[in-house]
């Protein structure tokens, strides 16, 4: 299945090309996890960002807890200060 | 050696414009800016005069980096006693002024007296002049700006000044550079205001110079780890909207929510989208001297939108929205028209006013309205409701010209709100509006909040990291001491902050400081030492003006009412359980006051 990911402030910089404003889709196996979702976005590892799951934000040890469904929205934050 | 040691003093009472050489003690234990101009005021002032009365100074500092080739070295503070808060008032700002006054061979400029008619200052190198400003006053920053660049015909001249709104003393009359670049905070524009001097017109060609060239290749090395300043310099400090909406921390509607359903309409994505007309908001990024950031907006508003479509002189490209202006000129209010928000922030900009407090104070407004405690006929039949952006507008003219319902909205919300019988509805610290953080999902940033020297500030500590990891306290009052101090610090040197989120660490000022300071500025001791002072400092000029415990708080709604929606939903403040910790960690005793044995480690005593 086919899950929407938006990535903010920095982060849209590693977006595949052709993708939207800041919003990439991502296939994963129906019934994956919040882990294999995130393993699988375009961002380096060395890049931190938290997860809002449908405008929660998820702890980063529950990634592997969590089960994606179709229409789940996922937003990836970078860490930013300031304004 | 990059301090110049020179101070120019100006009376305005009296006429004299004297030069005075630096106090080099102080320099060694205050550093600049932010630190030394607080040592100047705290030393000659009494603390409990009147704000708006010839007993205030006010002081424009540069630090010893400021003007120099370091990256973001455009940096200087205004210092004064703040007639928003009755705090002391550090107010910061960028643009090509603070550099302009340092390369003129100055390190601060102290104003103090007042003048018997409107004045304002000229100054080129050693040539010092008061001239007559009847044919100014009265004018807005850009016409003050366009009449005397045309008048002494040098494009480079640099000008530091006020609008109407300091003319008419509004309490959060802010000092514009450089027509959009502002030492916005606490009213230290109405304390120009008050001295009636208009604007300060400076052009330097001394310069500044290390002692060595060898330096000159070394702060290069430094300004080259810089290296991750692509998002902020692409969207500025609003890619923070997207992050406080989707973590619920955005303050919206007067803090009634702490998340906007607009902010898709107010964020990066809006601003670079073309909207149905074909027009994109944002024309390019700006910098400030030195900088190789990037992260001002650049904008346009849409000719035809109703804002401006009759309002040619408002069709050009000026100083848009941050995410702070985003904020308070868009979820405070709960208005989503960006170009509203775009226009709203360019009346600021030409009347001298803090958009920050402007917003807040408007908010609070909208819910004094909203509960039937204000009406048509005290708004002067404007239809005061939330998400109303025409409104909004309207007041900020008013505002900014101290005309109609405009007048209470330029007291500022504390004020307002107690004038309407509603104090608890101003979202407020020492009477200054809050930034566009909410203190119940950011739990660290309240507690930041609650006790900045200069009333609610987002850039007095860096709670961020923590507060976006966790709503639980503990270690936030650690977080929170320490990092007022390294920011005290980072204020001091003549640098802006935001360097500190693309790529250097507190280390890299730290090294830059030691290469021009010609002393030992090399280890972490002693610049925590030297914020730490200074923090310590601003305490002792509250308490001397009246300010304590009490004024280390927050409003009843942060502390009592949950959070609605997102991350922190069900939460309050928890800021009496981190208020003591605090107290503890900086040397103080239970009622905020700094001990005997914490003032002499400073040398305070």
């Amino acid at each position: 299945m086919e899950v929407s990911v938006t990535l903010f402030g920095g982060l849209r910089h590693y977006l595949p090309a052709g993708s939207s404003f800041n919003k990439c889709k991502i296939d994963i196996d129906a019934g994956s996890s919040l882990e294999a979702l995130l393993a699988k976005v375009p961002v380096p590892a060395d890049k931190p960002y938290m997860v809002i799951l449908n405008d929660e934000k998820v702890a980063s040890d529950q990634y592997a807890d969590v089960t994606i469904q179709g229409d789940d929205e996922v937003v990836l934050l970078p860490p930013i200060k300031g304004g | 050696m990059t301090w110049q040691q020179k101070i120019l003093r100006v009376n305005l009472s009296t006429g004299s414009c004297e030069v005075e050489p630096l106090n080099m003690d102080w320099a060694q234990a205050y550093l600049g800016s932010r630190g030394l101009g607080s040592k100047y005021l705290y030393e000659e002032m009494d603390p409990a005069a009147d704000a708006l009365s010839a007993e205030n100074k006010i002081i424009f500092a540069t630090g010893p980096l400021t003007g120099t080739m370091a990256s973001t070295s455009g940096r200087y503070t205004v210092i004064t006693k703040g007639p928003l808060t009755g705090a002391i008032a550090c107010s910061n700002s960028g643009g090509k002024f603070g550099g302009e006054l340092k390369n003129a061979g100055y390190d601060m400029l102290i104003i103090e007296g007042e003048a018997a008619s409107p004045v304002y200052l000229h100054i080129e190198d050693d040539k010092v002049e008061i001239c007559d400003a009847g044919d100014i006053w009265g004018k807005t920053v850009w016409e003050t700006e366009d009449i005397l660049a045309a008048r002494y015909g040098d494009p480079l001249m640099r000008f530091a000044g006020i609008g109407q709104a300091g003319e008419t003393l509004c309490r959060y009359a802010c000092v514009v550079n450089d027509k959009h670049r502002a030492a916005g905070r606490s009213g230290v524009g109405a304390v120009m205001g008050a001295k009636k001097i208009k604007t300060i017109a400076v052009r330097g060609t001394v310069g500044t110079r290390p002692a060595e060239k060898s330096i000159y290749q070394r702060i290069n090395e430094i300004n080259a780890r810089l290296d991750d300043r692509e998002g902020m310099a692409r969207d500025g400090t609003l890619a923070m909207m997207d992050v406080t909406n989707g973590f619920g921390s955005l303050p919206t509607r007067n803090n009634r929510s702490v998340r906007f359903d607009g902010a898709d309409k107010l964020n990066p994505e809006a601003m670079h989208t073309p909207n149905a007309n074909g027009h994109t908001n944002i024309v390019q990024n700006g910098a400030c001297f030195g900088c190789t950031i990037g992260c001002g907006r650049i904008c346009k508003i849409d000719p035809t939108h109703w804002s401006v479509k009759d309002r040619p002189e408002y069709q050009g490209a000026s100083g848009g929205l941050e995410y702070e202006t985003a904020y308070a000129l868009g979820a405070a209010c709960g208005v989503d028209d960006i170009d509203a928000a775009t226009f709203a922030g360019f009346i600021c900009n030409e009347y001298g006013m803090d958009p920050i407090s402007l917003g807040g104070s408007i908010a609070a407004a909208m819910e004094l309205y909203d509960i039937g405690a204000i009406d048509d006929k005290t708004t002067g039949g404007i239809k005061l409701d939330f998400g109303n952006a025409e409104a909004m507008c309207q007041i900020a003219e008013l505002a900014g010209k101290g005309e109609g319902f405009g007048a209470d909205v330029a007291m500022g919300s504390k004020r307002l709100c107690e004038k309407y019988g509603h104090p608890d509805l101003s979202m407020t610290v020492k009477g200054q509006e809050f930034a566009a953080y909410d203190g119940r999902a950011m739990q660290g940033m309240g507690l930041a909040y609650a006790t900045s020297n200069r009333g609610a500030c987002h850039l007095r500590a860096d709670p961020y990291g923590h507060d976006f990891e966790t709503t639980e306290i503990e270690g936030k009052a650690k977080i929170v001491a320490e990092t007022q101090r390294f920011t005290a610090f980072m204020d001091a040197t003549g640098l802006c902050l935001f360097p500190a989120g693309c790529g250097w660490g507190v280390e890299d000022y730290q090294e830059l400081v030691d290469l021009v300071c010609e002393s030992d500025w090399n280890g972490a001791e002693r610049m925590e030492e030297t914020g730490e002072r200074i923090w310590n400092l601003e305490k002792l000029f509250n308490l001397k003006a009246g300010l304590g415990k009490k004024d280390d708080t927050l409003p009843k709604r942060i502390l009592e009412e949950p959070a609605d929606v997102g991350t922190a939903k069900g939460l309050v403040c928890r800021l009496d359980e981190m208020l003591p910790e605090y107290y503890e960690i900086n040397g103080w005793d239970a009622e905020g006051v700094p001990t005997g044995e914490t003032l002499q480690r400073l040398g305070l005593s």
